[in-house]
Protein backbone atom coordinates (compact mmCIF):
# COMPACT_ATOMS: atom_id res chain seq x y z
CA UNK A 1 0.00 0.00 0.00
CA UNK A 2 1.28 3.21 -1.08
CA UNK A 3 2.22 5.32 1.99
CA UNK A 4 -0.74 8.18 2.25
CA UNK A 5 2.41 10.76 2.69
CA UNK A 6 3.57 10.15 -0.67
CA UNK A 7 0.48 10.79 -2.54
CA UNK A 8 0.55 14.22 -4.36
CA UNK A 9 -1.14 17.15 -2.94
CA UNK A 10 -4.92 17.32 -4.07
CA UNK A 11 -7.48 19.06 -3.07
CA UNK A 12 -8.65 17.95 0.41
CA UNK A 13 -4.98 18.73 1.49
CA UNK A 14 -5.54 22.52 0.04
CA UNK A 15 -8.95 22.79 1.82
CA UNK A 16 -6.96 21.84 5.12
CA UNK A 17 -4.39 24.03 4.48
CA UNK A 18 -6.54 27.03 3.05
CA UNK A 19 -8.48 26.22 6.68
CA UNK A 20 -5.55 26.49 8.57
CA UNK A 21 -4.20 29.73 6.96
CA UNK A 22 -7.61 31.37 7.78
CA UNK A 23 -7.72 30.15 11.59
CA UNK A 24 -4.32 31.34 11.56
CA UNK A 25 -5.31 34.42 10.29
CA UNK A 26 -8.46 34.77 13.46
CA UNK A 27 -6.45 33.67 16.29
CA UNK A 28 -3.01 35.66 15.30
CA UNK A 29 -3.36 38.11 12.95
CA UNK A 30 -0.60 40.79 12.03
CA UNK A 31 -0.72 43.72 13.64
CA UNK A 32 -2.94 46.17 11.87
CA UNK A 33 -0.18 49.06 11.12
CA UNK A 34 2.30 46.30 10.11
CA UNK A 35 2.10 47.00 6.65
CA UNK A 36 2.06 50.20 7.03
CA UNK A 37 4.98 50.14 9.17
CA UNK A 38 7.10 48.17 6.84
CA UNK A 39 5.98 50.76 3.39
CA UNK A 40 7.73 53.28 5.94
CA UNK A 41 10.56 51.85 6.58
CA UNK A 42 11.70 50.84 3.27
CA UNK A 43 10.98 53.67 1.50
CA UNK A 44 14.54 55.04 1.56
CA UNK A 45 16.04 56.45 -1.60
CA UNK A 46 19.10 54.24 -1.24
CA UNK A 47 19.61 50.14 -0.84
CA UNK A 48 22.80 49.87 0.95
CA UNK A 49 22.48 50.94 4.38
CA UNK A 50 23.14 49.39 6.99
CA UNK A 51 20.21 48.12 9.41
CA UNK A 52 20.44 48.62 12.96
CA UNK A 53 18.65 46.23 15.53
CA UNK A 54 16.10 47.21 17.88
CA UNK A 55 17.69 46.31 20.93
CA UNK A 56 15.82 46.96 24.09
CA UNK A 57 13.27 49.92 25.51
CA UNK A 58 13.28 51.07 28.86
CA UNK A 59 10.16 53.33 29.86
CA UNK A 60 11.45 55.87 32.63
CA UNK A 61 8.45 58.08 33.68
CA UNK A 62 5.31 56.82 34.88
CA UNK A 63 2.76 59.07 32.96
CA UNK A 64 1.37 60.04 36.65
CA UNK A 65 0.07 63.31 36.34
CA UNK A 66 2.09 65.91 35.26
CA UNK A 67 5.13 64.06 35.09
CA UNK A 68 7.20 64.14 32.29
CA UNK A 69 6.89 59.87 30.86
CA UNK A 70 9.94 59.26 28.70
CA UNK A 71 11.45 56.31 27.34
CA UNK A 72 14.95 55.01 25.86
CA UNK A 73 15.36 52.70 22.98
CA UNK A 74 18.07 51.21 21.60
CA UNK A 75 19.29 50.28 18.50
CA UNK A 76 22.13 48.32 17.48
CA UNK A 77 24.54 48.10 14.38
CA UNK A 78 27.57 46.62 13.34
CA UNK A 79 29.50 49.76 12.78
CA UNK A 80 27.28 51.90 15.82
CA UNK A 81 24.95 51.85 18.34
CA UNK A 82 22.18 54.78 18.72
CA UNK A 83 20.17 55.49 21.79
CA UNK A 84 17.41 58.00 22.16
CA UNK A 85 15.20 59.28 24.91
CA UNK A 86 11.58 60.32 23.91
CA UNK A 87 10.06 62.63 26.00
CA UNK A 88 6.46 63.75 26.16
CA UNK A 89 5.59 67.35 25.64
CA UNK A 90 2.75 68.82 27.70
CA UNK A 91 1.51 69.75 24.13
CA UNK A 92 1.37 66.54 22.44
CA UNK A 93 4.51 66.76 20.79
CA UNK A 94 7.41 64.62 21.55
CA UNK A 95 11.03 65.83 21.95
CA UNK A 96 13.98 62.82 21.02
CA UNK A 97 17.30 63.00 22.76
CA UNK A 98 19.71 61.06 20.71
CA UNK A 99 23.47 59.41 21.90
CA UNK A 100 25.79 57.70 18.86
CA UNK A 101 28.35 55.57 20.29
CA UNK A 102 30.91 55.33 19.16
CA UNK A 103 30.16 59.20 19.55
CA UNK A 104 31.17 61.46 16.01
CA UNK A 105 30.10 64.00 14.76
CA UNK A 106 27.50 62.95 12.16
CA UNK A 107 24.51 63.94 10.45
CA UNK A 108 21.71 62.68 11.74
CA UNK A 109 18.20 62.58 9.69
CA UNK A 110 14.60 62.38 11.38
CA UNK A 111 12.20 60.79 8.85
CA UNK A 112 8.42 61.14 9.18
CA UNK A 113 5.27 60.13 7.27
CA UNK A 114 4.96 62.35 4.25
CA UNK A 115 3.88 64.86 4.21
CA UNK A 116 6.35 65.31 7.02
CA UNK A 117 9.86 66.67 5.44
CA UNK A 118 12.43 64.81 7.08
CA UNK A 119 14.75 66.92 9.48
CA UNK A 120 18.19 66.88 9.36
CA UNK A 121 20.85 67.50 12.33
CA UNK A 122 24.58 66.86 13.22
CA UNK A 123 25.54 65.56 16.26
CA UNK A 124 27.79 67.31 18.85
CA UNK A 125 31.49 65.58 18.79
CA UNK A 126 30.44 63.56 21.75
CA UNK A 127 28.06 61.90 19.52
CA UNK A 128 24.50 63.90 20.73
CA UNK A 129 21.52 64.76 18.89
CA UNK A 130 18.36 66.42 20.00
CA UNK A 131 15.01 66.58 17.40
CA UNK A 132 12.37 68.77 19.35
CA UNK A 133 8.58 69.28 18.28
CA UNK A 134 8.27 66.17 16.92
CA UNK A 135 4.70 65.06 16.33
CA UNK A 136 3.57 61.72 17.53
CA UNK A 137 3.48 58.61 14.92
CA UNK A 138 5.92 56.68 12.94
CA UNK A 139 9.66 57.62 12.65
CA UNK A 140 12.95 56.26 11.35
CA UNK A 141 16.62 57.51 11.90
CA UNK A 142 18.91 57.51 9.45
CA UNK A 143 22.90 58.14 10.24
CA UNK A 144 24.87 59.49 7.34
CA UNK A 145 28.55 58.48 7.42
CA UNK A 146 31.53 61.00 7.90
CA UNK A 147 32.53 63.31 4.80
CA UNK A 148 35.15 60.75 3.17
CA UNK A 149 33.80 57.59 4.94
CA UNK A 150 32.64 55.01 2.51
CA UNK A 151 30.66 52.85 4.65
CA UNK A 152 26.81 52.64 4.44
CA UNK A 153 24.78 54.92 6.72
CA UNK A 154 22.87 53.09 9.24
CA UNK A 155 19.41 52.88 9.39
CA UNK A 156 17.25 51.98 12.48
CA UNK A 157 13.80 50.21 11.76
CA UNK A 158 10.70 52.26 11.91
CA UNK A 159 9.43 52.89 15.36
CA UNK A 160 6.34 54.16 17.20
CA UNK A 161 6.68 58.22 18.40
CA UNK B 1 -13.89 39.34 8.45
CA UNK B 2 -10.77 37.81 8.45
CA UNK B 3 -12.39 34.61 6.51
CA UNK B 4 -12.91 37.65 3.74
CA UNK B 5 -9.40 37.89 3.53
CA UNK B 6 -8.41 34.40 3.73
CA UNK B 7 -6.22 33.42 0.70
CA UNK B 8 -6.14 37.14 -0.63
CA UNK B 9 -2.53 37.15 0.40
CA UNK B 10 -2.11 33.75 -1.35
CA UNK B 11 -1.55 33.66 -5.34
CA UNK B 12 -3.97 31.44 -7.40
CA UNK B 13 -2.25 28.17 -8.28
CA UNK B 14 -4.15 28.01 -11.23
CA UNK B 15 -3.10 29.58 -14.63
CA UNK B 16 -2.17 33.01 -12.98
CA UNK B 17 0.81 31.38 -11.36
CA UNK B 18 3.21 32.41 -14.00
CA UNK B 19 1.30 36.30 -13.64
CA UNK B 20 2.24 36.48 -10.17
CA UNK B 21 5.61 35.63 -10.58
CA UNK B 22 6.29 37.96 -13.49
CA UNK B 23 4.48 40.61 -11.31
CA UNK B 24 6.60 40.12 -8.62
CA UNK B 25 9.83 39.80 -10.41
CA UNK B 26 9.17 43.23 -12.02
CA UNK B 27 8.41 44.79 -8.51
CA UNK B 28 11.92 43.65 -7.53
CA UNK B 29 13.35 45.24 -10.67
CA UNK B 30 11.93 48.85 -10.26
CA UNK B 31 12.67 48.13 -6.49
CA UNK B 32 16.57 47.86 -7.33
CA UNK B 33 16.42 50.76 -9.59
CA UNK B 34 15.57 52.96 -6.86
CA UNK B 35 12.07 52.93 -6.73
CA UNK B 36 11.14 51.44 -2.84
CA UNK B 37 7.48 52.01 -3.39
CA UNK B 38 7.16 48.97 -6.35
CA UNK B 39 7.29 47.02 -3.21
CA UNK B 40 4.46 47.83 -2.06
CA UNK B 41 2.09 44.79 -3.32
CA UNK B 42 4.91 42.07 -2.42
CA UNK B 43 5.16 43.32 1.07
CA UNK B 44 1.55 43.48 1.64
CA UNK B 45 1.18 39.80 0.06
CA UNK B 46 4.20 38.54 2.10
CA UNK B 47 3.96 40.20 5.32
CA UNK B 48 1.80 37.67 6.62
CA UNK B 49 3.75 35.12 5.93
CA UNK B 50 7.23 36.38 7.81
CA UNK B 51 4.35 37.06 10.62
CA UNK B 52 3.53 33.43 11.07
CA UNK B 53 7.36 32.23 10.57
CA UNK B 54 7.96 34.78 13.59
CA UNK B 55 5.67 34.04 15.89
CA UNK B 56 5.81 30.08 15.19
CA UNK B 57 9.23 30.68 16.86
CA UNK B 58 7.79 31.74 19.74
CA UNK B 59 8.17 35.57 19.90
CA UNK B 60 5.77 38.23 21.35
CA UNK B 61 3.84 40.02 19.16
CA UNK B 62 5.96 43.42 19.48
CA UNK B 63 9.21 40.92 18.97
CA UNK B 64 7.52 39.33 15.84
CA UNK B 65 6.68 42.98 14.15
CA UNK B 66 9.87 43.97 14.56
CA UNK B 67 11.82 41.12 12.84
CA UNK B 68 9.04 41.02 9.90
CA UNK B 69 10.14 44.67 9.45
CA UNK B 70 14.35 44.23 10.17
CA UNK B 71 13.73 41.12 7.30
CA UNK B 72 12.51 43.68 4.79
CA UNK B 73 15.46 46.59 5.87
CA UNK B 74 17.82 43.81 5.09
CA UNK B 75 16.01 42.39 1.23
CA UNK B 76 16.51 46.20 0.41
CA UNK B 77 20.58 45.51 1.03
CA UNK B 78 20.19 42.12 -0.94
CA UNK B 79 17.75 43.16 -3.76
CA UNK B 80 20.55 42.54 -6.36
CA UNK B 81 21.53 39.31 -5.12
CA UNK B 82 18.13 38.23 -5.33
CA UNK B 83 16.92 37.61 -9.13
CA UNK B 84 14.00 35.28 -9.32
CA UNK B 85 10.63 35.90 -7.76
CA UNK B 86 10.77 32.51 -6.30
CA UNK B 87 14.21 33.07 -4.47
CA UNK B 88 12.98 36.63 -2.81
CA UNK B 89 10.15 34.22 -0.70
CA UNK B 90 12.40 31.49 0.56
CA UNK B 91 15.16 34.03 1.41
CA UNK B 92 12.75 36.28 3.16
CA UNK B 93 11.28 32.95 5.33
CA UNK B 94 15.07 32.05 6.05
CA UNK B 95 16.18 35.87 7.03
CA UNK B 96 12.83 36.32 8.93
CA UNK B 97 13.61 33.27 11.38
CA UNK B 98 17.14 33.64 11.08
CA UNK B 99 16.20 37.31 12.94
CA UNK B 100 13.90 35.67 14.96
CA UNK B 101 16.51 33.10 16.52
CA UNK B 102 18.34 35.89 17.34
CA UNK B 103 15.56 37.99 19.08
CA UNK B 104 14.60 34.78 20.99
CA UNK B 105 18.24 34.22 22.15
CA UNK B 106 18.80 37.87 23.44
CA UNK B 107 15.65 38.07 24.80
CA UNK B 108 16.67 34.80 27.08
CA UNK B 109 19.79 36.67 27.81
CA UNK B 110 17.95 39.54 29.41
CA UNK B 111 16.03 36.84 31.74
CA UNK B 112 17.94 36.60 35.21
CA UNK B 113 16.16 33.34 36.18
CA UNK B 114 15.08 30.97 33.89
CA UNK B 115 11.29 31.67 33.52
CA UNK B 116 11.04 32.94 30.41
CA UNK B 117 13.56 30.16 28.72
CA UNK B 118 10.68 27.81 30.13
CA UNK B 119 7.92 29.62 28.95
CA UNK B 120 9.67 29.93 25.07
CA UNK B 121 10.19 26.30 25.30
CA UNK B 122 6.85 25.16 26.41
CA UNK B 123 3.85 25.82 23.84
CA UNK B 124 2.80 29.59 25.44
CA UNK B 125 -0.85 28.28 25.36
CA UNK B 126 -1.77 24.87 24.62
CA UNK B 127 -4.54 25.05 22.12
CA UNK B 128 -5.05 28.52 22.55
CA UNK B 129 -8.37 30.15 21.46
CA UNK B 130 -10.25 26.85 20.35
CA UNK B 131 -13.36 28.47 22.01
CA UNK B 132 -12.75 31.81 20.15
CA UNK B 133 -13.40 29.56 16.92
CA UNK B 134 -17.60 29.15 16.28
CA UNK B 135 -17.02 27.21 13.28
CA UNK B 136 -17.08 23.15 14.47
CA UNK B 137 -14.61 22.35 11.57
CA UNK B 138 -12.42 25.07 12.56
CA UNK B 139 -12.50 23.81 16.41
CA UNK B 140 -11.72 20.15 15.33
CA UNK B 141 -8.95 21.48 12.78
CA UNK B 142 -7.46 23.50 15.69
CA UNK B 143 -7.41 20.65 18.28
CA UNK B 144 -6.31 18.17 15.82
CA UNK B 145 -3.60 20.68 14.76
CA UNK B 146 -2.32 21.23 18.10
CA UNK B 147 -1.64 17.15 18.29
CA UNK B 148 0.96 17.69 15.98
CA UNK B 149 4.36 17.43 17.09
CA UNK B 150 5.96 21.14 17.06
CA UNK B 151 8.14 20.98 14.16
CA UNK B 152 4.62 19.77 12.16
CA UNK B 153 3.17 22.65 13.57
CA UNK B 154 5.45 25.63 12.80
CA UNK B 155 5.65 23.40 9.02
CA UNK B 156 2.14 23.93 8.14
CA UNK B 157 1.70 27.18 9.73
CA UNK B 158 4.08 28.43 7.57
CA UNK B 159 2.97 26.50 4.17
CA UNK B 160 0.05 27.47 4.42
CA UNK B 161 0.41 30.72 4.07
CA UNK B 162 2.03 30.58 0.67
CA UNK B 163 1.09 29.63 -3.01
CA UNK B 164 1.41 26.30 -3.81
CA UNK B 165 4.13 26.99 -6.46
CA UNK B 166 6.22 27.88 -3.17
CA UNK B 167 5.46 24.72 -0.66
CA UNK B 168 8.88 22.80 -1.56
CA UNK B 169 11.03 25.92 -1.56
CA UNK B 170 9.71 27.07 1.94
CA UNK B 171 9.90 23.68 3.15
CA UNK B 172 13.42 23.76 1.97
CA UNK B 173 14.19 27.33 3.31
CA UNK B 174 12.54 26.09 7.05
CA UNK B 175 15.23 23.40 7.26
CA UNK B 176 12.70 20.65 6.42
CA UNK B 177 13.97 17.50 4.20
CA UNK B 178 12.89 17.66 0.29
CA UNK B 179 9.13 16.06 0.03
CA UNK B 180 8.10 17.15 3.45
CA UNK B 181 5.79 19.23 1.70
CA UNK B 182 4.95 19.31 -1.93
CA UNK B 183 4.68 18.07 -4.34
CA UNK B 184 3.38 15.11 -2.69
CA UNK B 185 1.17 15.31 0.84
CA UNK B 186 4.40 14.79 3.24
CA UNK B 187 4.11 13.33 6.73
CA UNK B 188 2.86 15.86 8.27
CA UNK B 189 -0.02 17.30 6.76
CA UNK B 190 -0.70 13.30 6.11
CA UNK B 191 -1.11 12.45 9.61
CA UNK B 192 -2.98 16.07 10.12
CA UNK B 193 -5.26 14.50 7.06
CA UNK B 194 -5.92 11.23 8.76
CA UNK B 195 -7.36 12.60 12.01
CA UNK B 196 -9.10 14.88 10.73
CA UNK B 197 -10.72 12.33 8.63
CA UNK B 198 -11.62 10.37 11.25
CA UNK B 199 -13.15 13.43 13.32
CA UNK B 200 -16.57 12.95 12.67
CA UNK B 201 -16.57 17.48 13.44
CA UNK B 202 -14.62 17.82 10.36
CA UNK B 203 -16.45 15.49 7.94
CA UNK B 204 -19.75 16.47 9.11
Amino acid sequence: MTDPADLPLDDGDQAILDRLAAVHAMLDPPPADLDERVLFAIALDSLDAEVARYRDQEIIGSGARGSERTHTITFDADSRAVMITITARPDSLVRIDGWLAPAAALQVELRLPEPAPPRVVTADPAGRFAFDGVPHGLAQLLVQPADGDTSPRVVTPAFTL
Amino acid sequence: MALVTLGSGKASTGPARGDRADRIGACLERARSGETAALGDVVRELNPLLWHVARAEGLTTEEAADVVQTTWLELLRRLHDIRSPRAVTSWLVTAARREAWRVRERSRRQVPDGAAQLESVADPDPAPGERLLSDERDQALWRHFHGLPERCRTLLRIVAQVARPDYAAVAEAMGMPIGSIGPTRGRCLAKLREMLLADPGWSA
